[in-house]
């Protein structure tokens, strides 16, 4: 697989750390934004092929950068989103602005590379 | 020399009020100037320390990530003293102790040097917290084989040790943190400690203790109920409600002891499982509850008996409706409105003109929905033979 561009958005930094290294060594370029205010300007300033973002983050939330990336910027770049138990409401939302795929917190992030290798493919 | 002299004798000369005053400036002066100091000394170390437990953390997760994704796996024999000390302090169930020491024979040397740095970092407190942090949080994120090596560096680091000795310190934080930090890594060999802080004196000790019991061990971990004597609080019950519904295997225990209990709250918390678990089984002990002391149980095991369709406690409650309270009597013409047939018609009609407003309402719904032709009749009666129910219902058909 060639090599892609991957945005993660997450405010939990060991997780994100965890999710880069994983993602690395499958052959992907990490860019890591710890907001969704920052993930909003690494998406504008990267063009990534996929985009990983966690609903609940400051500043910005995952929802308004979904909704930035879909009626803003107009792409159709593949979206997973992170939710914790409870959010279902929130996944919802997600799903209507326009995400393509999301995963329940805790989640095992071999099944996530597994989502974002097909989601690249 | 003779200016400082004419500044003496000018103070001097001046009246008490005045040098009060002075002297209160320059205290103040004095205080405001020491005072800065001190914050200034204050925030410079709380910014240190806040710099330093970033540092330590970054160090920290770099490690962690490290040892999570350390593929180079031996099959040699590793060095297992820490967890051979940890055992000889616990009991641990056999299958445990096997399914641990199989874990640690697959340690990688990269792994095991890093539990011996973390080991050795932990042993000071302002750093252990760091630690713990990181994988607590973590613990919230990922599941499967990473979450059971998260488990396996923390009894591997020592740090169940200290969560193990928390659980018997006198302070009620540090207890219940201690017994959620258990849950959160699900240390099932902390369950001796804990089930002794099931009746403790502090309401956030016994919501930990009851939550680990059921979080570590499902449906079996409800055991708890059987000897609790403190009330279980509403919000506890909806957070163990809210975890049994988590498990895959929704196979309940036999909840009738819970609903003998001389506890009132073990009682409502059974009829609570009886409903959402549909406990039809159960039938014969809710009706024998309809008899309890409590109003609040008779009026809630006749909510569960409605749902769970207790033709027979209907029956009965027909029979004994007028020595019902008012809120049992409502209760019981909601569950009328479920299982009524129509044979129930007399009954309702004489209950058209109950003294409560909702029983007349839900009386005439009922009737409503047996005998239309009925409703109907009593729909034309003039205004001032009409219930107010009937007149709240007027024209709806």
């Amino acid at each position: 697989m060639n090599k892609c561009k991957i945005v993660l958005a997450e405010d939990n930094s060991t997780l994100s750390l965890l999710l880069k290294f994983r993602l690395e060594r499958e052959g992907h370029e990490l860019l890591m934004a710890k907001d969704g205010k920052m993930a909003i300007e690494l998406i504008e300033n990267h063009s990534p092929d996929l985009i990983l973002t966690d609903i609940m983050m400051p500043f910005i939330s995952g929802l308004e950068v979904i909704s930035h990336v879909r009626n803003k910027l107009e792409t159709q770049v593949p979206i997973i989103v992170f939710s914790s138990a409870g959010q279902e409401e929130m996944v919802l939302k997600a799903f209507s602005l326009g995400a393509n795929d999301f995963m329940g917190k805790p989640f095992s992030p071999n099944e996530l590379v597994i989502r974002v290798n097909r989601l690249l493919a | 020399m003779t200016t400082y002299q004419y500044l003496i004798d000018y103070y001097r000369e001046l009246p008490f009020l005045i040098k009060l005053i002075g002297a209160l400036i320059t205290l103040s002066v004095i205080l405001i100037i020491g005072l800065t100091i001190y914050l200034k000394g204050i925030r410079r170390y709380q910014r240190k320390k806040h710099a330093d437990i970033l540092k330590f953390k970054s160090e920290y997760e770099v490690m962690l990530v490290e040892f999570l994704y350390a593929d180079d796996h031996i099959e040699n024999e590793v060095e297992k003293n820490s967890f051979n000390e940890w055992l000889e302090q616990i009991e641990v169930e056999p299958a445990i102790q096997d399914e641990l020491d199989d874990t640690i024979k697959d340690l990688s040397p990269i792994q095991q040097s890093i539990i011996s740095k973390l080991r050795k970092e932990a042993l000071v407190k302002s750093k252990r917290k760091i630690i713990i942090s990181i994988l607590y949080k973590l613990m919230e994120e990922v599941s499967g084989e990473m979450s059971d090596s998260i488990k396996v560096l923390y009894i591997e680091t020592g740090l169940i040790d200290y969560a193990l000795k928390k659980i018997n310190n006198t302070e009620w934080s540090i207890k219940a943190k201690s017994i959620g930090e258990l849950s959160r890594f699900e240390v099932k060999e902390g369950h001796y400690e804990v089930v002794k802080c099931m009746d403790h004196s502090n309401k956030e000790v016994r919501k930990e203790a009851h939550l680990y019991m059921v979080n570590l061990f499902q449906f079996d971990g409800l055991y708890f109920l059987n000897e609790l004597k403190t009330p279980l609080s509403e919000w506890d019950q909806i957070q163990i409600l809210e975890i049994l519904q988590r498990f895959d295997d929704q196979q309940i225990c036999d909840i009738r002891p819970w609903l003998k209990s001389t506890n009132d709250t073990v009682v409502l918390f059974g009829l609570k499982l009886a409903q959402i678990y549909n406990q039809y089984e159960i039938n014969d002990t809710l009706i024998e509850l309809l008899s309890h002391k409590s109003k609040s149980i008779r009026v809630c095991v006749i909510e569960v008996l409605t749902h769970l369709y207790g033709l027979e406690a209907k029956d009965m409650l027909k029979a004994n409706f007028n020595e019902l309270s008012l809120e049992e009597q409502l209760s019981f013409f909601t569950m009328l409105e479920k299982l009524v047939i129509p044979s129930d018609e007399p009954f309702i009609e004489k209950h058209l003109f109950h003294k409560d407003f909702e029983i007349q309402l839900l009386a005439l719904k009922i009737l409503k929905s047996i005998n239309e032709d009925k409703y109907k009749v009593l729909n034309n009666l003039p205004a001032d033979q009409k219930s107010k129910a009937m007149l709240q219902l007027e024209n709806t058909i």
